[in-house]
């Protein structure tokens, strides 16, 4: 009996060993298709968490759940202390709101005189957080929105404040936003006031830092950073936050949007930036109709009369 | 020899479904959206230390076909290149199956260290081909951290397993359900 069993097994184990070449060999195949023609593959991900991370739902959400009540339930212990502070918060937060009450005021006068008009297609849909990118190498989230509900690649997030990300990957009830933080994300800026353009790299730390500055003498730590539009994916003006510099003296933005606690995020619509294409042309005095010919004038005629 | 008929199909095939749960339990653990500030550190891989634990201690639970589900669908959800992290953990597995019988009377400290080299070899691997592919990566700090407690992680899951879902080495005299040595 013993004998048999080794037969079987001298049969087996080489066949074993195939089927795990050619997984592995499978498996490689699919890192490079992924290489060769990652937007294929990168579709296909978004169709698998599309379907996968929903489906979590039912349990992520008592877990979720839980695990905030233990968090706010440590807060209990210093209920006193919180309730001091929150206190003089409000104190502050009461001046503040008679200065930004007058700023308002002032803010409308302005624009009235200057006559501004704000851009109305700027209008944003709210998703939730579903889900984070599950591993600390890359900094995303997943948002309960999707092609459905008109997200379209590329679309600035922010959260009540600041800039928080762009959209990259749709599924058909999801959205990723890949966070300023991640190592992929490039945001082209203006710091105000010097009016310096530069580019935001992520690097996987919470304060990104600014790269390709022209004059770096002419920025100072406190100087707020805005979008600057360039490249078209973005609208201008959006508040990324503010310039700090670290021990290193390397200029570093300071986010304006709480990175701690992301909610609800905000999906800008944004229909693209309008180009102009014209070279712009010789301006000619208006012709004399009886110039032009017989068709024209009988239609312009009938829409006379 | 140790992996044929060790065990009833039934077990085995329960034993598969665990594993295949566990990991779809990490992972959803790993989603929940409670850290979203970028950290300074990395945790252990769960899902790797769970595979080579499996594979060196009950190799016949893990096929390569069930890790590579696992991975790729890992890969899939973690943002990660797809395949290439699952090819080599499937890589490494298969080595430490083949590693199982020889470590299975030994002490356990070479059973550690035999599962560190297979951990250093698949995330030291995996910086090596995203370097060669040109893929931006994380900082090198991040994966040297990650290495590091998954190493020291490698006894508490060994432990773990053993409590939760038994799953220890086969001891020298012991016998399958048809009254084999294995």
């Amino acid at each position: 009996m013993a004998k048999e069993r080794r037969q079987d097994v001298d049969y087996l184990t080489p066949l074993r060993r195939l089927l795990g070449s050619v997984v592995v060999l499978l498996l490689f195949a699919l890192f490079l298709f992924w290489r060769i023609d990652s937007p294929r593959v990168e579709r296909f991900r978004a169709q698998v968490v599309d379907q996968v991370v929903p489906s979590f739902d039912w349990a992520m959400a008592p877990v979720h759940g839980t695990l905030n009540i233990l968090r706010d339930f440590q807060s209990y212990t210093r209920l006193h202390q919180q309730n001091q502070e929150l206190r003089r918060e409000l104190q502050k937060m009461k001046e503040w709101k008679e200065a930004a009450l007058q700023l308002e005021q002032e803010n409308a006068r302005l624009l009235d005189l200057n006559k501004v008009r704000l851009d109305p297609r700027l209008t944003k849909v709210t998703g939730v957080v579903m889900a984070d990118s599950g591993s600390p190498f890359r900094q995303s989230v997943l948002l309960n929105v999707g092609a459905r509900d008109g997200i379209v690649d590329g679309w600035a997030t922010m959260d009540g404040i600041g800039l928080v990300g762009r959209i990259s990957g749709v599924g058909q009830k999801t959205a990723r936003v890949l966070l300023l933080t991640d190592t992929s994300s490039r945001l082209p800026v203006v710091i105000q006031p010097s009016g310096q353009r530069a580019l935001i790299e992520g690097d996987n730390s919470a304060a990104p830092p600014i790269e390709f500055l022209e004059a770096p003498e002419l920025v100072r730590p406190g100087d707020r950073i805005i979008s600057s539009g360039d490249g078209g994916v973005f609208p201008a003006g959006l508040l990324v936050g503010r310039v700090a510099e670290d021990p290193g003296g390397r200029l570093r933005v300071r986010l304006a949007a709480d990175f701690e606690r992301l909610e609800y995020l905000r999906v800008l619509r944004h229909l693209g930036t309008e180009s102009i294409g014209d070279p712009g042309s010789l301006i000619e005095p208006d012709l004399d109709p009886e110039a032009e010919s017989g068709v024209d004038l009988t239609t312009r005629e009938s829409t006379d009369g | 020899m140790a992996e044929h008929a060790a065990t009833s199909p039934a077990r085995i095939w329960t034993m598969r479904a665990v594993y295949f749960g566990i990991a779809l339990g990490i992972l959803l653990l790993e989603l929940l959206p409670l850290q979203t500030q970028p950290r300074g550190f990395a945790g252990p891989d769960m899902i790797l230390l769970l595979t080579f634990t499996f594979a060196l201690r009950r190799p016949e639970f893990v096929p390569p076909g069930v890790v590579a589900l696992v991975m790729v669908l890992a890969d899939l959800l973690l943002q990660r290149p797809p395949g290439l992290m699952a090819g080599l953990t499937v890589l490494a597995s298969e080595a430490l199956r083949n590693r199982s019988e020889g470590v299975r009377t030994l002490p356990f400290t070479v059973e550690w260290f035999t599962a560190a080299l297979g951990i250093l070899a698949v995330l030291a691997g995996y910086r090596v081909v995203l370097a060669i592919f040109v893929i931006p990566q994380a900082p090198i700090l991040l994966s040297l951290s990650q290495l590091i407690a998954t190493v020291i992680a490698y006894p508490l899951m060994v432990l773990g397993s053993a409590i939760l879902f038994g799953i220890r080495r086969v001891t020298p005299g012991e016998v399958d359900t048809l009254g084999h040595r294995i």
